[in-house]
Parts: structure tokens; sequence; C-alpha cells
């Protein structure tokens, strides 16, 4: 233990001399962090659609005697999308080579199916082959439930200007053609003045029970129009870039990146230094040295870890962001980063000893810590396979840990199980990195 | 004449980098009050026998047997320093892994020994001589019973060399060994008691000095 201590101090006042090197190698994991965040942050910005409108919309239309602001919807839909206004074979065209992901068309005879309501008037869609056009897809087709709910408002109010109008009587109009409508209450007020007759008292009683059961017809109808409504009470919640798991993954990317690169670099740097001969012969062990890097991965690993924690800790109190953050848990994922810098360490420390030469290894590390930490990234229910795969890597267990440690409600089933796959995973690569350690006094 | 106690002995011991032979199977003993000097051309062996005698490097077939609780000391002909730790640095950690307590003061004896700098100068910035200095420095922390060099002189000034060898003359005194490689041939005059001479891995001499030397002539006059 003395030994390691005294190798692990050694390397820290080596690491301190060098502060380029130090620099760099804390600057360059926040730095692709930030830049995972930005391209996770675009993953989330506006497709670009084209707006094909070969019917030449109005910016108001008038549909069952409720006006429609169409230049509105169509800001509302820009709030989602880039909407932008082609023509049919330029839309075409840039749908072809990828500029816009999906196309809107509006085709000619909309506006007069609208009116009319004899049949539904279309819109046609066309998208490009995955990627984002799930994506817009949905949020077309959110545009066309909202549009139907709005006119299905509107039309169930014009039918139910009917229903009063066959309640109450009066003029109308429908198709074009206007008439005068007698109404349940002036049939009733007809019948008033015919001598009392049992003909007349039945159509009298038909009239008050047609007139109850019209009168329910209001709620009714928009009841069956709607089974079920969804509503939106207000947006909360945090912003993408403050969410836990942007946290959490920022944590992980920055800290494994961190002990990648300086385990790796630091054991072949005792090769290039020429001083494991002399280490070995009695003064350390390779088992020792090949702990010394992992204890050195784990213990800058934890001081750059903790001050990011702190950092977006910080932010989230003085910005008052909802939720907080949970201060109280600072402890645990102190814990959960010493183990995952040390087991990314190990992962570091075996590239070292195979790569032998620092600059190789830094390189190696380097080429290695980016497919892991994306595999880390591909959502296990998208492509299994490559879940399969980082759960052989510490990254996707320091993602989990950290995401359970900062904010489940009972988060300590998942983090034992992430903090034994830690163990695991660190203690087959360390034992892996002391086999390999013999190739450095070669 | 008395009788000296071996305190090295490598029996058959060899090295082999892949395919490529370092040393054939070797014996050797190194006894108490010995100098050897080791020769022979660039890539002959020498480094790599002096490297698994120091126990630095593991022997692919053979075995070293050494007297229990023999201190060795060793430097490499490449220097093995960190070259962003300054002179002090370097060998106080060396002398704290040795398990010495007071390293400060083992560590300033071993300066001012070998004329090294107090100051805070990196490793790697220091002149190609005051590098070995400090290298040989390193060799002499723990005050080893057998001192193994390997080419010790080679960037050292003529004085510097002189001031070496005499410290290095004292392990020998006390009843120690050294045992150097070397392709001055007046250095093996002066200070080997015995000579081993390598070609291809292969012991090809092994004898007194003034016999190698002799052949030597008679090889270079032939």
């Amino acid at each position: 233990m003395r030994t390691i201590a005294l190798l692990l101090q050694k390397d820290l006042r080596l690491l301190r001399r060098s502060p380029v090197l130090l620099g760099i190698l804390v600057a360059y994991p926040i730095a692709i962090a930030l830049l995972v965040g930005l391209v996770a942050g675009y993953a989330s910005a506006k497709p670009r659609v084209a707006l094909v409108d070969e019917e030449g919309l109005p910016s108001v239309v008038v549909v069952g005697g409720e006006r429609f602001d169409v230049a509105a919807t169509i800001d509302r839909v820009s709030e989602d999308v880039t909407l932008v206004r082609l023509p049919r074979a330029e839309a075409e065209r840039q749908l072809r080579t990828g500029k816009i992901v999906a196309s809107l068309t509006v085709p000619v005879g909309f506006m007069s199916d609208l009116r009319r309501m004899a049949r539904s008037p279309r819109l046609e869609l066309r998208t490009t082959r995955g990627g984002l056009s799930t994506r817009v897809t949905q949020q077309v087709q959110a545009l066309v439930y909202s549009l139907n709910r709005q006119l299905q408002s509107a039309y169930i109010d014009a039918n139910l200007d009917y229903v009063r109008l066959i309640r109450k009587g009066g003029d109308g109009s429908f198709l074009g053609r206007r008439f005068e409508v007698l109404g349940l209450d002036g049939t009733e007020r007809l019948l008033a003045g015919l001598p009392p007759d049992e003909r007349v008292d039945r159509v009298r009683r038909f009239i008050r029970i047609a007139g109850l059961a019209l009168d329910q017809t209001d709620d009714a109808l928009r009841a069956t129009a709607n089974p079920i409504e969804l509503v939106t009470v207000s947006e909360g919640g945090r912003t993408w870039v403050l969410s836990a798991q942007i946290q959490a993954y920022a944590l992980a990317l920055t800290i494994s990146l961190l002990a990648l690169l300086l385990a790796a670099g630091a054991i072949a740097a005792e090769r290039d230094e020429n001083v494991i001969g002399r280490l070995t012969r009695g003064l350390a062990t390779l088992g020792q040295i090949v702990l010394a890097k992992i204890a050195l991965a784990a213990t800058v690993a934890t001081a750059l870890g903790l001050a990011i924690a702190v950092a977006f800790g910080a932010i989230i109190e003085l910005g008052e962001v909802e939720g907080g953050e949970p201060w109280g848990r600072l402890p645990v994922l102190a814990a959960g980063i010493v183990l995952a810098g040390a087991s990314l360490g190990a992962v570091g420390a075996l590239l070292g000893v195979a790569a032998r030469e620092a600059r190789t290894a830094s390189l190696v590390a380097l080429l290695v810590a980016l497919p892991v930490v994306f595999l880390g990234l591909v959502p296990r229910e998208v492509v299994p396979e490559a879940g399969l795969a980082s759960d052989a890597f510490p990254f996707a267990h320091a993602v989990r840990y950290f995401g359970s440690a900062l904010y489940d409600s009972s988060p300590w089933a998942a983090l034992l199980r992430e903090a034994a796959w830690l163990l695991g995973i660190g203690t087959v690569f360390a034992v892996a990195a002391r086999f390999g350690a013999r190739r450095l006094s070669a | 004449m008395s009788r000296t106690r071996p305190l090295l002995r490598a029996d058959a011991v060899s090295r082999r980098y892949g395919s490529r032979v370092a040393l054939l199977p070797t014996s050797l003993v190194i006894s108490e009050g010995e100098t050897l000097g080791l020769v022979g051309p660039n890539g002959a062996g020498k480094s790599t026998l002096l490297a698994l005698l120091a126990g630095a490097t593991e022997p692919t077939s053979g075995g070293l047997e050494s007297r229990p609780g023999l201190r060795i000391g060793w430097a490499p002909q490449r220097t093995a320093l960190y070259g962003r730790l300054s002179a002090r640095e370097n060998l106080e950690f060396f002398v704290r892994l040795e398990g010495e307590r007071a390293s400060r003061s083992a560590a300033a004896a071993l300066l001012a020994d070998f004329e090294l700098p107090l100051d805070s100068v990196a490793a790697a910035d220091l002149s190609a001589g005051t590098r070995q200095r400090l290298n040989l420095a390193a060799a002499m922390i723990g005050e080893p019973e057998v001192l193994l060099l390997d080419e010790p002189t080679a960037s050292l000034d003529p004085e510097r060399r002189r001031r070496f060898w005499q410290l290095a003359t004292r392990v020998k005194e006390a009843g120690g060994a050294l045992v150097f490689a070397t392709q001055n041939l007046d250095e093996l005059d002066m200070f080997a008691d015995r000579v081993l001479a390598l070609r291809g891995g292969a012991v090809v001499f092994e004898g007194a000095p003034d016999d190698y030397l002799q052949q030597y002539a008679e090889r270079l006059h032939a």
C-alpha cells in the first residue's frame, strides 16, 4: 500500500509539472461532453420541412361559422419544425437530396372540401427514410390532430346550431339554401291552439320528450367526439441541458476520457522513462505499478467529477431550476465516481501496457474511448446489441449509477447493481493489465 | 590466497525477445571483492546480462541465485529517471521506495557525492553527463553490495570519471562486487579483476584482463 501511495504521489507530481497536459486532460473531456451535448441538443432541434401550398391558403378561413387563422396555425407548427414554403418541384428535389426531411402539400381543392364537408380534405406528407422522419411524421400527425380538433369543435357548434334551430325554430341555411324552420317550440305553440284530442296529446308528449333529449345533445355530442381529452396544464421540468440524464452523461463521459487517457499514458510513460526495470527489481511489483495507475485515474477523475457535479449543482441552485440539486446524494455520487474512475483506469492501464509507448497509448486510448462512449449513448431499446456491447465497459454502468445516485427516489438496488458491475469489470481489466504489464519490462 | 564467497550466481541464463536471441545460456559467478568487466561489440548481450543479474528482466531460461538479503544497485546504459522530476526529487523518490525513512538526508548525501545540482531543474533538462551521474547516484541508493553498471562513464568528463571510480570502488572495498560493461579498454585494465567477453549473445572469453588485452591486441595486428 505504501509503495502504491508513493507511486501515486509521484504521478500526481508529474501531472502537476505538465500544466499544458493537465489542462488538456481536463478541458478535452469537458469539451467533448459539451459537443456531445450539442449534438444531443441538435437531435431535438427543428427539422426542416417544406410547405407546398398548391391551394393558395388564405390567411383566414371560415368553416362552420368559425374563423380559422391559417397564419397562426403555420406559426404554431413552426415551433417544432422549420417550415419553408417551396414549390412542389423544388420540394421534391430537396427531399431527394435530404435538404428537407419532409414536405407537407396542401393540394388544390383543399379549401372547397373543407368548406363543403362533403368529404375529408387531404394533406399530403412525404418524408425521407429513417432519422428524423418519424419525428416529423409524429409532429404533422399532432398538427392534423389539433386541426381536426378545432374543425370538429366548429362542426359540432354548427350542428348544434341546427339542433337549436329544430328546438327553437327560425331561419337557417344549408349548402347555400336558406329556409325557415317551425321548431319544436313553435309546434308546441301551434298544438296549444288546437282542440284537445288524444292524437294532439301524443304529439305534445313527443315534443316534450324530444325537447328534453335535444337539450342534452350539446354535452353528449362533445363527449362522443372526445371520449378522452388530453389537457395540457403547463410546461414544467428542466430543460434538456440541465436534465438528470445530461448531468449523468456529462459526468460519465468526462471521467471516461480522462481516466482512460491518463492511465494509459501514465503506465506507458514508465516504460518511456526506462524506469520499469529499476522499479521492478525489488522496489515495486508490476501489480503495484498497475494499481498505482488505476489509483491515479480514480483520484483525478474524482477531483474533476466532483468539481463538475458541484458546478452543475450550483448552476441549478442559482438558476432556481425545478427539482433542485440533491446535495445529500453527493457522497454516494463521489463513491460512484471513484469506482467508475478506477474501473476506467483499469481499461486505460490495459491499453497502456498493450501500446507500450505513451504517445501510442494516448492515441489508442482516445480511439477506444470514443466508440465505448458512443456505444453507451445508443439507447438499448433501439439497438440491443449496442447495449450488450456497452455492458462490457464501465461507461454505461457509470451513467446508470450517476443517474440513480442523483435522481432516483429509491436508488439503492440500482446503485449496488451498477457498483458491482463497475467493480467486476474493473477487476477483469486490472488483472489483464497486470499480465500485459510484462511487456513493459521486455 | 583467501577464498572469497560468491554473492551472485547465474546458471545458464538466457534471454530471447521474440525470435531474437539477446543472450545464449550463460553461467557466471560473482564473488566478494571482485570487479568483473564485460566487453564486446554493440548488441553482444552485455546490457541484457546486466539487466538479468539486476533482476530487471526475467530470464527466458536458466536461473539466478543470490546471497539472501543481497543489496544490488543497477545503472542501465539508458538513464532510468523521471524526466520531469529534479535530481533531488528523483533520488528522494527511489530512496523512499527502498524503504529508507530519512529520504532527504540520504538523497542529499548522494547529491553531494555525485556533484548533482540542488535546484529544481528537471532531469530531462540536465546535460547528458549530469543525467548519467544522477543515473549512477540512483544505483548507489540503499548502499548496494553488488553494483551493476552499464557503460557508466560513457558521457562523463575525465575528472568526473575519476571521482566516480573512487565512489564505485568503495563498494568493492567494503566486501562487495562490481560488474561493469565498457568499451573503454583503459578502464578495463585499471579496474577489472576478471573479464567476460561476449559476442552474438555468447561468452567468447573469460579470464584475466591482461590475457584479454593481449588477445585483443593480437587480433588487431593480425
